[in-house]
């Protein structure tokens, strides 16, 4: 646990710079998605398509821009658990919202 | 050789602290330390996501038409500037771990130059909603008298307001303002309003402009407290390089210790993180019904 960093410098500038067209393609990607209407799939899809979108950039810049990729078992455990917690907070806060009165989200 | 002439000569790195037995523990201290903080801030914004998905969920249609009056391109624009700063952050502290004074305060400075765009265009964006009447607090808008010489036509119904149709701005209290609830027809036509939209947009059976700009209103205020409180954090984060530059240019910052950089770049990375989400959740989330 002691050799936290150690000498190696992470993913180097290449690394960096994949990083970053990829983080700029989902940018240009998120945009795009959002124009076409994807409802034909399912109502929502659109907003589901964006959200994946987002996760995948959120993790790249977790891994490799917020080092998270070389980082001892306790920094993977906060980071991880700090989205089941928030994960947690929408569930439960929704359970209740959908189950108020029956219909009330029923939409159709 | 007694012991205490043997101490004396123990080596001790220049960074590290009393309380720690070595650089290693010390950096996972900081570590952890740093990201049970952020964690806390994803709490933090989580409560915001948490309004946000309860009064979506309700109101999907306000929310869709709100988000249509927002400027995508300038969302977008400032998403790219965000990535452009957390590269550059990310490489203020890969030449922090190379010692490499001079592109570590070039980097910083960058870094600052692209957070400051950031807020500029953010300044750009609140002044136009201020200036059409979409600040969700009355007063707070632009006030603009009734000319009391103009001719009033027959009105139409909120659903028949033409888009891109110039309206002369009329607003002598300087309240929030909505016209326009086309999406609520067109959701109706095609039967998918919610529950919470039959009863939410609507008297005796007809679409109620008032109700529906009050729904739209609520997207507004999380529109508001969530920018402005990621502006925040971009504030925050400027004073935060401000001192990381000055404590650089004097050369603190080197191979074997470099923490205070990683740990400001980690704060960085979460404020462009939680760009990430508000980008599409809020500049593009009703995009799909414009034909």
């Amino acid at each position: 646990m002691s050799e936290y960093h150690g000498d190696e410098l992470h993913i180097g500038i290449p690394g960096y710079l994949g990083v970053f067209a990829v983080l700029v393609v989902g940018t240009i990607a998120t945009y795009y998605a959002a124009t076409v209407d994807l409802d034909f799939i399912f109502p929502g899809a659109n907003t589901l398509l964006a959200l994946l979108i987002a996760f995948t950039k959120m993790s790249c810049v977790m891994l490799f821009f917020m080092h998270v990729r070389w980082s001892p078992r306790l920094i993977w455990l906060a980071a991880v658990g700090s989205f089941f917690w928030l994960a947690i907070m929408f569930a439960y806060t929704m359970q209740d919202y959908l189950t108020r009165a029956q219909g009330v989200f029923s939409g159709n | 050789m007694s012991a205490h002439a043997s101490d004396k000569f123990v080596y001790h790195e220049p960074g590290l602290q009393h309380q720690f037995d070595d650089m290693g523990q010390q950096e996972e201290s900081v570590g952890i330390g740093m990201w049970f903080f952020l964690a806390q801030e994803i709490m933090f914004f989580g409560g915001l996501f948490t309004a946000y998905l309860v009064y979506r969920s309700k109101f999907p249609m306000a929310f869709a038409a709100g988000s249509n009056h927002l400027d995508a391109f300038w969302g977008g624009f400032n998403t790219l500037v965000l990535i452009v700063s957390s590269l550059t952050m990310a490489l203020t502290v890969f030449y922090a771990q190379k010692s490499n004074r001079t592109l570590q305060l070039v980097l910083i400075v960058l870094t600052m130059i692209f957070g400051a765009t950031f807020l500029g265009v953010k300044a750009i964006e609140y002044t136009d909603k201020y200036n059409h009447g979409l600040i969700p607090v009355a007063g707070w808008n632009k006030r603009a008298a009734a000319d009391p010489a103009a001719v009033h036509g027959e009105a139409k119904p909120c659903w028949e307001v033409a888009h891109g149709e110039e309206h002369k701005y009329v607003n002598p209290r300087g309240e929030f303002i909505w016209t326009d609830c086309s999406l609520v027809k067109q959701a109706q036509d095609h039967n998918y309003l919610t529950e919470s939209e039959r009863n939410g947009y609507f008297s005796s059976g007809q679409i109620d402009g008032n109700k529906f700009r009050d729904k739209v209103r609520i997207f507004f205020y999380l529109y508001f407290v969530m920018t402005g409180l990621h502006a925040l954090h971009m504030v925050i984060g400027l004073f935060l390089m401000a001192w990381l530059l000055w404590t650089a240019w004097k050369g603190y910052y080197t191979a074997e210790y470099y923490m205070p950089v990683e740990m400001s770049g980690l704060y960085w990375h979460f404020v462009d993180i939680v760009w990430i989400f508000l980008f599409p959740l809020l500049y593009l989330l009703g995009r799909h019904f414009m034909h």
